[in-house]
């Protein structure tokens, strides 16, 4: 019990609390085991409660456009997943996969709304966790269109330079930074290889080489012009040509 | 006075007829009397592109050629046959007339073993132009510098070197613009045909320009919609919008611009 007491305290979304409503909330949370490759909830599931990481690690999957699984996140002890189920009511926006043994524990809609009535505290902690995950999601967001225009532009130098210096000053211990370096890795990743691509292009663009020999080309045309037929034509037609441009005078 | 336009390549293979075919088709729409010859005697294939009925060309080049008919009786309007191609069909009313080659085996040997007068051949292509009163005689020449060849192109105003990318038709090419030259024939054109899209056109127009100091006058990608069309329509009438019916357009104007 204290164990969950002492838990809880570290989670940053209920450090606003007094200690004896994380008591009370001890009491309510409900613990759950998983084993490596167990569904904790599937994309587009229904579910209002939160999960909290105990220990172990989960990962946060959707599918890619041919229906592969992408991974999103990973999540470790102190991080919670599912968190925006207490709000919204939508069905999971992605799911949760365990990479191994995890134990997390769950925080029933009922009992947050239940200790929120008591601790309006809670309300203002929750709306500033989310404020500041849209105002970083926003930020990015931004970047990200101005680094696509710049990429469609073709100006890769300032894009790769913009996302290394980006990647320089997150901090690697926020979940939410974690998540923009890996926007920033995708980024990166994709300017290189639009760059490599048009690289190769240039490359086998410039394979076109347009090599004559001189000499057989001389030899072909010497052979043609000495044949008797090729001598009688350019007489008439010269002959020719003069008669039509005296013509025209 | 009517324009010879000869339509060359060095080897078999580089879209000449379609070209040719095409390049007429493009003429006539534009309300010119355009009349189109195949002179590619030992691989004939232009009366394909036009939908002529092989059993109605009972006379062609070959049997004018050997002094059996007069030259008009080989110059064939489109006969019905052409309505029914959503291409060729909008040259039903036009002004244009296709001098066929015989697809027949004997004839093509025959041809091949006695040779035939190329005087004859020059007389004809002039009586045409006159009886026709021609704005364009189009030339779809044999591959390669025979004599019927060299007489076309020394007798054109315009001669059209079809060329693909590679190094052969590169160094045939080299050869025809000397010939050209050598008979002072007006004006020369290059034409690159089944360009590749990994190739950058505007730089493959400009390289090819420099290496025979002669305009390029179209860069035409490899289509397979063209390929799969089998030679069965006027491409360029078919699907005007396609880059490849766009770039041939580029010719006819310059073509238009320049008489």
């Amino acid at each position: 019990m204290q164990n969950v007491v002492h838990y809880l305290k570290t989670i940053p979304l209920l450090q606003g609390l007094p200690p004896a409503a994380i008591e009370a909330l001890a009491l309510q949370v409900l613990p759950h085991h998983l084993d490596e490759g167990d569904i904790l909830f599937r994309k587009g599931a229904s579910g209002s409660s939160v999960y909290m990481v105990r220990s172990g690690w989960v990962k946060i999957v959707t599918e890619n456009a041919s229906g592969g699984e992408l991974v999103l996140n990973h999540c470790g002890p102190g991080e919670v997943v599912g968190e925006m189920a207490l709000i919204d009511r939508e069905p999971r926006s992605a799911g949760v996969v365990a990479l191994g043994a995890v134990d997390v524990l769950e925080l029933t809609r009922d009992t947050f709304l239940e200790v929120l009535s008591h601790q309006p505290i809670l309300a203002l902690d929750v709306m500033r966790n989310f404020s500041a995950r849209l105002r970083f999601a926003t930020t990015y967001i931004e970047k990200a269109i101005e680094w696509s225009h710049r990429i469609a532009e073709g100006d890769y130098h300032f894009a790769i330079e913009q996302i290394q210096s980006e990647t320089g000053i997150v901090d690697r211990n926020k979940a939410d930074e974690v998540r923009a370096v890996e926007l920033l890795a995708a980024f990166f990743n994709m300017v290189e290889g639009v760059r490599n691509r048009e690289e190769t292009l240039k490359q086998q663009l410039r394979e076109l080489s347009i090599e004559i020999d001189e000499s057989k080309r001389r030899e072909a045309f010497e052979e043609v012009a000495q044949s008797p037929f090729f001598k009688d034509l350019k007489s008439s037609v010269q002959k020719m040509r003069q008669r039509d441009s005296g013509e025209e005078k | 006075m009517s324009r010879i336009i000869s339509i060359h390549s060095f080897r078999g293979g580089t879209g000449k007829s379609n070209i040719s075919a095409n390049l007429a088709a493009l003429l006539a729409i534009e309300g010119r009397r355009v009349g189109v010859v195949d002179t590619d005697i030992q691989s004939p294939g232009l009366h394909v592109l036009f939908g002529l009925d092989e059993k109605q060309m009972k006379l062609t080049l070959n049997e004018y050629l050997r002094g059996e008919c007069a030259i008009e009786e080989v110059a064939y309007t489109l006969g019905n046959g052409a309505k029914h191609a959503p291409g060729r069909g909008k040259l039903f009313d036009r002004d244009i007339w296709v001098i066929p080659s015989s697809i027949n085996a004997g004839e093509i040997s025959a041809i091949l073993r006695h040779g035939y007068d190329v005087n004859r051949l020059n007389e004809g292509l002039q009586r045409v132009r006159k009886q026709l009163a021609l704005d364009y005689l189009i030339i779809d020449t044999h591959p390669g510098l025979n004599d019927e060849t060299l007489l076309s192109i020394a007798f054109s105003d315009v001669l059209i070197v079809v060329l693909r990318l590679d190094q052969q038709d590169f160094q045939g090419t080299a050869v025809a613009v000397d010939i050209a030259r050598s008979l002072d024939v007006p004006e020369l054109m290059l034409v690159v045909n089944q360009a590749l899209s990994r190739y950058d056109f505007q730089q493959v127009q400009q390289q090819v320009t420099e290496t025979y100091n002669a305009p390029v006058a179209a860069v035409l990608p490899l289509t397979e919609d063209l390929v799969e069309l089998q030679s069965s329509d006027i491409f360029a009438l078919r699907s005007p919008e396609h880059p490849w019916s766009i770039a041939l357009r580029h010719i006819a104007t310059r073509l238009l611009e320049s008489a």
